[in-house]
This record gives C-alpha cells, structure tokens and sequence, in this order.
C-alpha cells in the first residue's frame, strides 16, 4: 500500500516537474530570439534642411523649380504597415492594432516636422536575422478608419488631421505661404488624403481615390538584427520631389481626395534610404 | 382525514413544484427587459446592424454619459447649443418645425435641415450627402461646424478634461483617467445607437398583427409599394442611396458631388428614411415643404427636367408617379402608421442633467 502510494507521489511530482520544465522551454531564448530596428525619418527641401516657421511668416526659404519661393508652417506624414524583408526570405511584419486605447494602438506612426521624438520609428519584436529592404505604407488605410474613433496620434482631439466632412486622415500634410499663393496672407495648404477606391464602371466615373502609397525601399547594405545587434536605416525625404514642379499661384488649396492624386503619384519618389548604420 | 399520497398526488406535487420554478424563471425573465434597456438589440425584421460593437458594446454608464453630453450646451462654444436643440425627441430627433434649417451658435442659419435621429446603427454613411462614414465621426462634424456648435473638438475634450463630474463618469464607463476623443464619440454613439425605431404600426403589422393597419393604411402600403419602394425600401424606409429627386428648383447645394468629386453626383442626396415621417416636417434637405400631401404633389407634378434626376421619378420629360387624389390621401395614411410612439416618448432618451 505504501509502495504504491509513494510511486503515485513519485510520478506526480514528475509529472509536474515536466510540465514545468515545458514551460520554461518555450521561453528559451534562442528558439525565438528577437531583436529591434530604429528607422530614422529626415525631412529636407531639396538640399536644404527642413525648417518649421511660424504661421504668418514671410521668410520664404525655399523656392520650386518655377522659382515661386515659400515656406512651412506644418509638415509630416503618417506611417503604417511596416514590413522588412531580408535577402534569405526574411519577413518581420509590424503589427496593427487601430484602438480607443492609445497604449493598444499599434503600428501607427506620425513624424511631425518640427517635434524631433516623432522621427524615429521604433520597430520592435523582429525576428534575429537579415534585412535589406523595408517597405511601408505612407497614410492611414481603412482599417484604421472603419473601426471607429481611435485615439493617441489618430485622435482627432491630440491634433489628428483627420478630415470630419468626408472622413479620413490626411495622410501627406503641407501647409505655409507662399507669395504665388493670392489667397489670404498667401496661403498654401496642399492636404493629401483619401483612403478608398469606388472604380469606373460603364458610364460612371471613378469615384474617391485610396491615397495611400506604398514606399518600397532597398537599404544601402544588408544588416543583421539581433539580441544585441539593433541597426538603424536612415530615410531622407525631399519636398521637392513632390512639390517642386508644382504651380503655387494655382496649387495651394488641396482638400480633397481626387484633388490629390497628381501629388501622390510623386510620393514614393520623395523617399530614399540614405545609409544604414549597423 | 387520513393523508393518502396517491400516484395522483405523487404527480401533482413535483408538477406544482416545476409550475413555481417556471413561475420563478418567468418572473426573473421579466425582469430582463428593464437590464436589457441599455443593450442593443435588432429588431427580428431588420438587417444586421453595421456599427462597430466589437470596439463599443452598449451598456448603461456608457449610454448615460452620452445622454449627458448630448444635452449639454457647455459642449457649444457660446454655451448656447446642444445636439438636443436640433435634435428633439418628440420629434423623432429631428429639428422642430420652427427651425427649417438648424440654427446654431449666434443663430447663424445652416443650408440643410437637421435630420431625424435613428436606426442608425444600420447605415453605412451619415449626414444628406453621406461623407461621415461611421458614427462615431458624426459629432465631430456636429462640433466643428461653424453654423452648429462651432467648437474644435480638441477644446470640447479639454473642457471635459477641467469639468466637474465628466472626469468620474468617463472612468466609471470606460475606466480611463484621462478623457480623450474617441471615448466622448463612443458615449455619444452609445446614446445614438439605441435610438432603434421600430415599434410602429406598420412593423406590427409586417410581424403579422393584421389588424395593425386599418383598410386605407393596407391601400397605401400597397400604392406605396408600388411608387416608393424602389428608394425608400422595407424595413428601413432607405436603400442607402443617393439620388436627385428634384427638391431644388435651382442648384445651389451640391450634395454627393462635394463628397465623391464626380459631377454624376451633383444634387443627390441620401435617400432618407420615411419612418416617424408625420413628426419630421418640414421635409428635404433645404426644407423645401411643410405637408406630405406638398412631397406628393411634388412627386406627381413638380418635378422638372434636371441634371442627374432620377429616372425612377422623371423620364420622358414628365413625372413618372402617377396618383390620384384618393390614393395620394392613402399613402398619407400609411406613412403616418409608420410613426413609433414608443420611440418618441420612450423616457430612456429624456434629459436628465440636474
Ligand atoms: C445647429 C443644429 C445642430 C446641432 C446643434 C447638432 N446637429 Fe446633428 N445635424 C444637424 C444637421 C443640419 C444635420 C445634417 C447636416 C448635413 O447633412 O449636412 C445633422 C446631422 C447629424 C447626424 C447624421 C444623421 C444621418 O442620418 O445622417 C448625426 C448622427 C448628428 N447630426 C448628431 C448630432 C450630435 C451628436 C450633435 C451634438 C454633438 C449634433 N448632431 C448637433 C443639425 C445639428
Ligand atoms: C428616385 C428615388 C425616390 C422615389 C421613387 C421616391 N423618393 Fe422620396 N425621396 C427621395 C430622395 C432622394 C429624398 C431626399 C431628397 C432631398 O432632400 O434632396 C426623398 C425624400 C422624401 C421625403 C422627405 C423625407 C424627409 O425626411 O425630409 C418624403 C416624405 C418622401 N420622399 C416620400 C416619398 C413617397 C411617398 C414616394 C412615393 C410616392 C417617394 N418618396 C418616392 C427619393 C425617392
């Protein structure tokens, strides 16, 4: 009787003992081991660092290709969808989470010219491996509009640009003066924005226009991710390349989703990666 | 007397005994109405609702706070509107008569007329020409606009924020210490998205009540069905389209156009519902009649060739509905059997801040 009873203790105690030890296994590090990438975003105009005046300014500091001079009072993007791919078939893809909670907002990113936290983006949770190519999309898509009102950087409250008559994020912000612009002190607002597609069918046109660009971008070298290798690709955007041909006495009231589409076609255009640190 | 357990009595005492507990199940399923009040729920002839409940479940702190805001003319930048003073209950939440188009803050005239409020958990795109595409965003718009409240939302929430009571009732609903903006459109949204009507006479009727309607309002229903239908489909007296049924005799509002940029859509407006219709006059969006026997007429007579008129209303240079004077009287009578009573006096919805 008590040999059986202590042989049942026996096998209990194993029995947990390996439960536990599974357990721990599946937190071994080297199974799933992760590492971190800080993507650095640097805005310029043409090959002139980009600079925020305040609004009503009349130091104009850059000129476009016509010679209209102007200057920025706002600026910046959104970004989302966030993948890196490697040479060996490596995938991270960033995670999305569109919520009213702003801690559980995830894979959103806004960088704001002027306020310098907003120009790393942090990725984290990568799986340990190589990469030489990151691919984003530069907006906000219907999955963070059709859920309803969400919060941190696309509360509309915290000073989201998000359009309240025809609802969406403006996804390209661009708002300053400009003498060619003979609106009210010279005002240039070019709002990119617009986040689905109703195509042309028969007789009828295509209606609203998804604005949302995918950027596409091979980084200068391979880099290692890993536990303690945490690179960092440096994108560098020129204005330039979206508003450089651009008539300002004519182009400086953009509100609206068919009225954007010439500048989108530019967007991808405007960003390259620079150099990656390792 | 001898007590005898009978096989009788044997089979009487469990019955009785499962008599009570059913008695006591039935009292307590009673019950569930008064917790379900703040639930949504859709009603059995209806489609799917299309809000987002997954991100907004309904429950009763997050329907009263939404109340509270939504009579509360702080929100306003003069402190002189509410939602509630273009949107009023006994009107199916509509504007009253006496307010054709919404006045806001300085009574400053707005261009559209303030439609009823309901059944809106089941549409897709809010405001005549549809450019608010979920609920939630609609009281931005209602804020910001210059002739309604003509505040910024980011200083309504700052106001919550330095408010007395908000700051506790934000936490006990949705257990945030600090408020922010998608949490004041989920308690408006919460407060709207109950406003379900659809206990008319008519819904009784189509649940199978076939004294519901009387004689005349079955006719109507039926002429309805003929001439209407098309836009102003069953249940929810919409098919969610937008559509130029003629209303301005010259176009000065652009309707869809403004939202879609395509000059298709130039004049169209949502088909609205015809639900509560008796308490919503005036009617179109520019207010353009007071009675429905005038919408009828309109429909039979006033229609003239315009750009993008709908062919189901206009065709060959002349209106396509057809209706004598009796059966205009009849669809009059139907439309008013689509009034829901309970909805417009349903004391969920009465104001109760201070
Ligand atoms: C000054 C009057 C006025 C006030 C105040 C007002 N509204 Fe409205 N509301 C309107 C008008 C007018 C429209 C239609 C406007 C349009 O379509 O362009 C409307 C439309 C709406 C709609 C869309 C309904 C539909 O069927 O598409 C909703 C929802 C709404 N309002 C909610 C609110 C809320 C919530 C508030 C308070 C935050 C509010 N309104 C304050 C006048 C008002
Ligand atoms: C071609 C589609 C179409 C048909 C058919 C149609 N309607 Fe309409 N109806 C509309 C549209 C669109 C509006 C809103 C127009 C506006 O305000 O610009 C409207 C508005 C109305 C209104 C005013 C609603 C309000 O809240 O202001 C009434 C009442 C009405 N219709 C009744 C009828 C009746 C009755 C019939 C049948 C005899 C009918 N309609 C047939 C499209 C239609």
């Amino acid at each position: 009787m008590k040999n059986i009873k202590s042989k049942l203790a026996i096998s209990i105690v194993f029995l947990f003992s390996s439960l536990f030890f599974s357990c721990q296994e599946n937190e071994d590090p080297n199974s799933i081991s992760q590492g971190e990438m800080i993507v650095k975003f640097d805005n310029y105009v043409g090959n002139q660092n980009m600079v925020i005046d305040e609004v009503g300014s009349t130091n104009y500091r850059y000129s476009n290709a016509n010679g209209q001079e102007f200057n920025l009072t706002r600026f910046g993007y959104y970004i989302s969808h966030v993948r890196l791919e490697g040479p060996n078939g490596e995938v991270f893809i960033d995670e999305m989470n569109a919520s009213a909670d702003a801690k559980q907002i995830k894979g959103y990113y806004r960088v704001v010219q002027g306020e310098s936290d907003t120009y790393n983006i942090h990725l984290k949770n990568i799986p340990a491996g190589q990469y030489n190519k990151i691919i984003f999309n530069l907006g906000v898509k219907e999955d963070g509009i059709q859920e309803g009102a969400v919060g941190g950087i696309l509360d509309r409250a915290a000073g989201a640009w998000f359009w309240n008559w025809n609802s969406g994020f403006i996804n390209y912000i661009i708002e300053g003066h400009s003498p060619a612009s003979l609106r009210d002190e010279n005002r240039l607002q070019i709002h990119i924005g617009g986040w689905k597609n109703i195509p042309s069918a028969d007789e009828n046109p295509q209606r609203f226009f998804d604005n949302n660009v995918e950027v596409s971008l091979p980084f200068d070298a391979t880099v290692m991710v890993s536990e303690t290798m945490r690179p960092s690709p440096h994108i560098i955007m020129d204005l330039l390349k979206v508003i450089g041909d651009t008539d300002l006495a004519i182009q400086n009231n953009i509100h609206s989703p068919a009225a954007a589409v010439p500048f989108v076609q530019k967007l991808a255009e405007a960003f390259v990666v620079d150099h990656t640190h390792q | 007397m001898k007590y005898n357990l009978t096989t009788r009595d044997r089979l009487i005492w469990p019955a009785l005994l499962f008599v009570v507990i059913v008695w006591v199940g039935c009292v307590s399923e009673s019950d569930e109405p008064i917790l379900s009040l703040y639930r949504f729920e859709k009603p059995s002839h209806f489609p799917e609702p299309t809000y987002t409940f997954q991100n907004n479940d309904v429950n009763e702190k997050g329907f009263n706070l939404g109340k509270m805001l939504f009579f509360d003319p702080s929100l306003s930048r003069d402190g002189s509107v509410s939602c509630s003073s273009c949107h009023v209950q006994s009107h199916a939440f509509a504007d009253t008569w006496l307010h054709p188009f919404s006045f806001g803050v300085e009574d400053r005239e707005g261009v559209r007329n303030s439609p009823p409020l309901f059944n809106l958990a089941f549409q897709t795109e809010f405001f005549w020409d549809g450019g608010v595409t979920h609920l939630d965003f609609a009281p931005i718009l209602a804020i910001e606009s210059e002739i309604e409240m003509d505040e910024s939302f980011e200083n309504l929430v700052h106001k919550l924020n330095n408010h007395t009571q908000y700051p506790k009732l934000f936490k006990e609903a949705f257990g945030v210490e600090e408020i922010t903006g998608p949490y004041v459109l989920h308690a408006f949204s919460q407060f709207m998205l109950l406003m379900v009507s659809a206990d008319s006479r008519y819904d009784q009727f189509v649940k199978g009540d076939q004294n519901a309607l009387n004689q005349e309002e079955i006719e109507g229903l039926l002429l309805f069905r003929k001439h209407c239908e098309s836009c102003h489909r069953e249940p929810l007296f919409t098919d969610l389209s937008y559509r130029n049924n003629g209303v301005q005799k010259t176009i000065t509002d652009l309707g869809r156009e403004a939202i879609t940029e395509v000059a298709q859509d130039r004049a169209k407006f949502k088909v609205p519902s015809l639900r509560n219709i008796e308490v919503t006059s005036p009617y179109m969006h520019n207010a353009r009649f007071e009675g429905l026997l005038q919408v009828l007429n309109h429909y039979t007579e006033g229609i003239q060739e315009q750009v993008n008129i709908d062919p189901l209303v206009f065709k060959n240079g002349k209106p396509t509905i057809q209706l004598t004077d009796p059966e205009k009287e009849k669809i009059i009578a139907f439309l008013k059997s689509l009034t829901d009573d309970n909805f417009i006096n349903n004391p969920i919805f009465f104001n109760s801040n201070e």
